[in-house]
């Protein structure tokens, strides 16, 4: 967890490696069988050219990004935006950079707002957000 | 509240999707925990919660065998630790629904409920399918 909150502080980067099987495993345990995520044959013959991640597997790694710097303060006080760019694809190496842009109070609440950044080894953006965590200022 | 197999078609603001049921069970989560690589902190991560409550939409869900549904953008709040072995129930209704000649969204509205009623989560999710 992070040992200070403030305005301008990194959060610990989180770096994931994405696979089919991953993919797969993801499929089967959120339910989601979409073909483009699973199926090889017929994801080539769409406009993706190939299978894809499923943004809410790489939305996990945010979340997990979260928990690893605010601890359970993110999972029943935090909120997430993101806007997804592009498709992370089997191979691809996903880093998910974070900051805390400001700290904010209300009503006797502080709270971290963050935005985040997940991007490939090539620097792409597949996704980008924000988030907001309540936290204790003592 | 309407029954579940709905196509997009029959699809209108303020629709209600079916509330739908999970029980997160110990082994439910584990495979989570598993498929996306992260530790087991003892509540049920809030991101499953989410996966769940977006299948339970898709699956009342009736699309062209050959649509793609593309996920554009996710809006999540917390708002209580959920233990692993409790069970919810996963509200989704119709927000927005634009249709044009190149494409279709939908913008719909999540919200998920523990055992005793409590609000644990909500969320907004923006689909679009290429027309």
């Amino acid at each position: 967890m992070l040992t200070e909150i403030k305005q301008g502080k990194t959060i610990p980067p989180l770096v994931k490696h994405i696979t089919q099987e991953k993919i797969n495993l993801y499929a089967e345990a959120s339910g989601d069988f979409n073909p483009i995520h699973i199926d090889e044959s017929f994801a080539t013959s769409t406009p993706f050219a190939g299978t894809i991640a499923h943004g809410m597997l790489i939305l996990a790694y945010v979340s997990e990004t979260m928990t690893l710097a605010f601890g359970q303060s993110w999972l029943n006080g935090g909120k997430l935006s993101a806007r997804f760019k592009e498709s992370a694809r089997p191979g691809d190496t996903i880093t998910i950079n974070s900051i805390i842009d400001s700290i904010t109070e209300q009503n006797g609440v502080s709270y971290a707002n963050c935005s985040f950044r997940c991007c490939n080894q090539k620097d792409e953006t597949i996704i980008l957000g924000d988030v907001s965590v309540r936290f204790s200022a003592d | 509240m309407q029954d579940a197999n709905v196509t997009y078609e029959e699809l209108v603001p303020d629709y209600e999707f079916s509330p739908v049921n999970y029980d997160l069970s110990e082994p439910l989560i584990s495979k989570y925990l598993q498929a996306v690589d992260i530790s087991d902190g003892g509540f049920v991560p809030p991101m499953a919660i989410a996966a769940y409550s977006l299948q339970a939409m898709a699956g009342a869900l009736s699309l062209p065998p050959d649509a793609i549904a593309i996920h554009t953008s996710q809006e999540i709040e917390f708002f209580k630790l959920v233990p692993v072995g409790a069970t919810i129930e996963c509200h989704a209704k119709v927000a927005r629904k634009i249709t044009r000649a190149s494409m279709r969204m939908l913008v719909l509205e999540l919200n998920v409920f523990n055992q005793d009623k409590e609000k644990v989560q909500s969320g907004k999710t923006t689909i679009v399918f290429p027309g």
